[in-house]
């Protein structure tokens, strides 16, 4: 898709409209070589990542076995073993599996709240604003990180699920406020206004006039919370307060870099988890950069 | 004209803006008829209360912080005090309102057609086929060429009179009785200026519609407007028929006003100008005569304490007394007060 309407850009057809949305970034991004390669970097590792975990068997793959323990890449592991004797290139697949389905569902969870509080704290002002933003002062005060690790630690069987949303708590509040400093002034445009003339309810207004208005700065929010939240995940991952032991996470793969032993002499252990997450965040962040761009004529390459 | 026409009763309509927890009004006892088929223009200086009036009417404000006492009578509606929902019912529908700037009143997402259908989706059940044919027709009404390729398009196409063109037609979509044009050529050169206003005139003898018109231009007014009603400080302190008001101006207002207009025969060399501002919301005289600081040379015995209007002609109203003693000042005489 974004690829055939390169083309037709490159063609320069005569008494072409202006460019839409899509066409604006598909020419940035056939513009900007390193954003390009980022994004179908992106699309082939997550697809590779997803297809391949699905012919993992997970209980399998945790298994130990004592045999091949510290095993060095080879025939058996491509990418050697750990400590237990467990396929480092598997747990590399299924852990990454599980950082990115965590940081989406993060992302997703706080955007839609983030953007909905912020769009409607913005369009209405006055005690509605007044008391969702002490809320979210209230939020941006206390330290988050702690609290989620307090959480972790407190209680006795967390899942995937009560992690992703014990992290949305938290992180809905910088997307809630951007979204509303826009809002505040998109909803005195005139148009707006000219809206409310026709008698159109609010809630259209919000929704279908608004938000596309804004739907620029919210891709690049969400974008950009992504790599932060792939970021967050593995961190927490690292430190211990991520998914259960025996769910593994790019995190707690970089973990093992811990134990002086495993980082002078297994780096087969650690090293293909910390190059994942380099690597995922720069493609991320290049991605991001370019639709940023692209949402600005001002900094527009293409 | 008999009552039966009166499409809009405005009386004694005070809105204020809350300013550190008072009230200012800047809108302060305006009363007024629109009648059908009538073209009836508001003009004065910035900051006078022109377009509060027209918010106003069409409930636009931010009700935390202004307030609207008065009546506003449409139908056998109060629309100062209406509540949202049924506010909702009546804009669009029963007025439609034209914007100053057509660029920033459309939706730059927006392609121009759906814009015109969106009042139609909330006030009529036509179905979606014949709410596009009736797109067409509205962007035939007002005059655009190729209303099926313009409907298509987006607004940054289209250029400023066109745009201007579309908000009338948005604003004339349901057909409403009752148009409020604030300032609807001021962002247009001359040229399409006169092109919109002779499409004003044109719907209004086609749809019967009573159309409010807000505008600075006096040459505007003495085109278009059939009634004139002149504002200073929030009151209306002036109102007469087009005709009247331009050959035989009385308040001393409205005869600066027509006498700062800059003549193209004549070879005065300085323009002729009002002394002073217009005072701002807060500084607001709540006493006699507004217009009084302003013409410091006229005894302060010629105003009334509590200036009312009264009618010097048939339809001819006229704030304070201060107009019989009000003569312009000579020009060495003008060197002496400038602030």
């Amino acid at each position: 898709m974004a690829e055939k309407q390169t083309v037709d850009v490159e063609k320069k057809t005569p008494a072409a409209s202006p460019p839409t949305g899509i066409q604006v970034i598909a020419r940035e991004f056939a513009k900007d070589k390193l954003a390009m390669t980022s994004l179908l970097f992106l699309i082939v590792l997550i697809t590779v990542i997803y297809v391949w975990s699905f012919l993992i068997d997970q209980e399998q793959l945790m298994r130990i076995s004592l045999r091949d323990q510290m095993a060095a890449p080879g025939e058996k592991y491509w990418l050697g073993a750990d400590k237990g004797g467990r396929d480092i290139l598997g747990q590399l697949i299924i852990g990454a599996r599980n950082s990115i389905t965590i940081a989406i569902s993060v992302t997703l969870i706080t955007g839609i709240i983030g953007i909905a509080i912020g769009l409607i704290t913005g369009y209405f002002g006055g005690w509605i604003d007044n008391i969702f933003m002490r809320i979210i002062d209230f939020f941006i005060t206390i330290p988050s990180l702690m609290i989620i690790i307090v959480f972790i630690s407190i209680v006795p069987k967390y899942t995937v699920v009560t992690f992703v949303l014990i992290m949305s708590v938290f992180l809905w509040v910088g997307t809630a406020r951007l979204v509303r400093s826009k809002a505040l002034s998109e909803s005195r445009r005139d148009y707006i206004n000219a809206s409310k003339t026709m008698g159109t309810s609010d809630g259209v207004i919000i929704f279908k006039e608004m938000m596309p208005n804004l739907s620029s700065i919210l891709i690049v929010e969400m974008t950009l919370n992504f790599a932060g939240n792939v970021g967050l995940e593995t961190g927490l991952s690292y430190l211990g307060f991520g998914l259960p032991p025996s769910t593994p996470s790019l995190g707690t793969l970089v973990a093992y870099a811990n134990d002086p032993f495993i980082l002078e002499n297994a780096w087969w252990n650690w090293l293909p988890a910390s190059l994942l997450i380099l690597l995922l965040m720069l493609a991320i962040n290049y991605v991001g950069q370019a639709i940023r761009r692209s949402a600005d004529a001002r900094q527009r390459l293409g | 004209m008999n009552n039966a026409s009166e499409l809009l009763t405005i009386s004694d309509l005070h809105t204020g803006f809350s300013i550190k927890d008072t009230y200012y009004n800047a809108v302060d006892g305006v009363s007024l008829t629109l009648r059908k088929n009538e073209i009836l223009a508001i003009v004065g200086e910035s900051g006078c209360g022109k377009s509060t009036l027209a918010t106003s009417i069409i409930g636009l404000h931010n009700s935390n912080k202004t307030r609207v006492i008065g009546e506003i009578k449409f139908k056998d509606l109060n629309l100062a005090n209406l509540s949202e929902d049924k506010m909702n019912k009546v804009r669009g529908n029963d007025i439609g309102m034209i914007f100053q700037d057509p660029l920033s009143a459309l939706n730059p997402l927006m392609r121009i057609g759906d814009q015109i259908e969106e009042s139609l989706v909330y006030h009529t059940d036509l179905n979606q086929e014949q709410r596009k044919a009736r797109v067409l027709e509205l962007l035939a009404q007002v005059g655009i060429p190729n209303p099926t390729r313009t409907a298509r398009q987006f607004p940054h196409q289209l250029s400023g009179g066109m745009r201007q063109r579309v908000i009338i037609a948005i604003a004339i979509a349901c057909k409403p009785a009752i148009i409020i044009a604030d300032e609807p050529t001021t962002a247009l050169d001359v040229t399409i200026q006169a092109q919109i206003l002779d499409l004003l005139i044109e719907l209004q003898k086609e749809t019967g519609a009573g159309i409010i018109l807000i505008t600075h231009d006096l040459g505007v007014v003495a085109e278009v407007a059939h009634r004139v009603a002149v504002m200073y400080a929030g009151q209306v302190i002036e109102e007469a028929p087009v005709n009247e008001l331009f050959n035989n101006p009385k308040h001393p207002y409205t005869r600066s006003l027509l006498n700062s207009i800059p003549q193209a025969n004549s070879n005065a060399e300085r323009l002729q100008v009002i002394q002073g501002l217009v005072p701002s919301l807060i500084n607001l005289p709540r006493e006699g005569c507004r217009f009084a600081p302003r013409i410091p040379w006229i005894p302060a015995e010629a105003h009334e304490a509590q200036p009312a209007l009264h009618e010097v002609a048939p339809g001819h109203l006229v704030r304070c007394t201060c107009w019989k003693h009000f003569y312009f000042q000579s020009e060495d005489e003008m060197g002496g007060i400038v602030e």
